[in-house]
């Protein structure tokens, strides 16, 4: 990932990204759209860029928009005939099918209440029609995926989940030496902690909520201070 | 006279039962036919003819290459550290050409050479040469090659070839 970035505003035309779309495919992201042969940013932040061809723009956001593939966090909210209706921070709630778990069968549906929390993949993003969520991968099994028991749960910015699931993201592995935790993120700004006692819990969900404001540079400085935050 | 109507199959014959495949077909055909004609007056030239250099991928985990959210550090969910555990020995099995080499290439090459050149060399002697030094080399590795084959009684209580 490139580190000198350029702030871009909606409605500006990405020059960058239309040269680099001369000589190659460009995979445009979140915030950019493509106008005819010109390319405008819809949305306003640093523009990003992946080696090789990706670009997308990295704004400030805390509502989530569905797309294929993510894996959220959700709460149920209720059970309609079939399905779950979930809460995953979008505009719509999600549904979730009581067969999309591990070993569900007509007779043996899983245990859901309203106020559980699912670790789950969006199966299906569409504009028109509601998100509908899974969990369980391609082989039918559970995976990553299911219930969060237990834990302490907590709502952020979009972009907080995204800084900690970077691979090179150095605050979990600085967490990792205070003390031993079990953390989901969801991309739709949602992490649920877990820790053996709740005052270490609620110290890391406190260490996890300081770097809400944190760019790209200054995160190695505040994942030296992270230990501070979890003792007051 | 060649009629422009495509031939079709009734539907007595797609609902026999092994025609359940060709049903699917058909029906698909049709399906595609109705949809093409429902939007052909909308598509121009230009939509269908026109090829981008652009993808849109509307997702930031897939655009940013992030991982799964789903972790555990120091013994707090076994189950979910094995899991992570494999993911990680499978993300590197395919990155191995990276790992440094015990063996060098040089070292490989040279192994190499020392265990099979004799054979490889002889061979490609053999295709260079010429019929007297075949002839002649031929009766010199093994003489008794010369000798007509015949079929030799096996041994009962031995399960070594011996060739004398």
């Amino acid at each position: 990932m490139s580190t000198n970035t350029s702030i871009i505003m909606p409605g500006e035309r990405v020059t960058i990204v239309e040269d680099a779309a001369k000589s190659k495919r460009i995979i445009l992201g979140p915030g950019l759209r493509r106008v005819d042969e010109k390319v405008v940013a819809t949305k306003a932040g640093p523009l990003r860029h992946k080696e090789p061809n990706t670009f997308w723009v990295d704004n400030y956001q805390r509502r989530y928009v569905p797309a294929r593939g993510d894996l959220i966090i959700g709460i149920v909210k209720a059970r309609a005939g079939d399905l779950y209706r979930v809460d995953i921070g979008a505009a719509d709630l999600a549904s979730i099918s009581y067969l999309a778990f591990e070993a569900a069968t007509k007779k043996n549906r899983p245990d859901l209440n309203p106020g559980d929390l699912l670790y789950a993949r969006v199966l299906n993003a569409n504009a028109d029609i509601e998100p509908e969520l899974v969990c369980v991968n391609s082989n039918g099994k559970r995976g990553k995926l299911g219930v969060l028991q237990d834990g302490f749960f907590f709502k952020c910015s979009l972009n907080l989940g995204r800084l900690l699931l970077r691979e090179s993201c150095p605050a979990l592995a600085a967490l990792t030496e205070e003390l031993p935790y079990e953390i989901a993120v969801g991309v739709n700004g949602r992490i649920w902690v877990k820790a053996h006692s709740t005052r270490e819990t609620v110290g890391l969900a406190n260490a996890i909520m300081t770097l809400e404001q944190a760019g790209y540079a200054e995160i190695e400085k505040i994942c030296g201070n992270l230990s501070g935050v979890m003792q007051a | 006279m060649p009629s422009k109507v495509k031939p079709r199959l009734s539907r007595g014959v797609l609902d026999m039962k092994f025609m359940q495949r060709t049903k699917a077909k058909v029906a698909k055909e049709d399906d595609d036919e109705q949809s093409r004609a429902l939007y052909s007056n909308e598509l121009n030239q230009k939509m269908l003819n026109s090829n981008s250099n652009f993808i849109i991928e509307p997702s930031y985990s897939i655009c940013a290459g992030l991982i799964d959210g789903r972790l555990s550090f120091r013994g707090m969910n076994p189950e979910l550290e094995r899991l992570m555990e494999l993911e990680l020995a499978e993300k590197q099995g395919r990155t191995r050409p990276d790992q440094p080499k015990d063996i060098t290439d040089q070292e490989m090459a040279e192994a190499y050479y020392a265990n099979q050149a004799p054979a490889a060399s002889k061979t490609m002697n053999k295709k260079f040469a010429t019929k007297n030094e075949f002839n002649k080399r031929k009766s010199n590795d093994n003489p008794k090659s010369q000798k007509k084959p015949e079929f030799k009684k096996p041994r009962q209580d031995d399960d070594d070839d011996d060739d004398s």
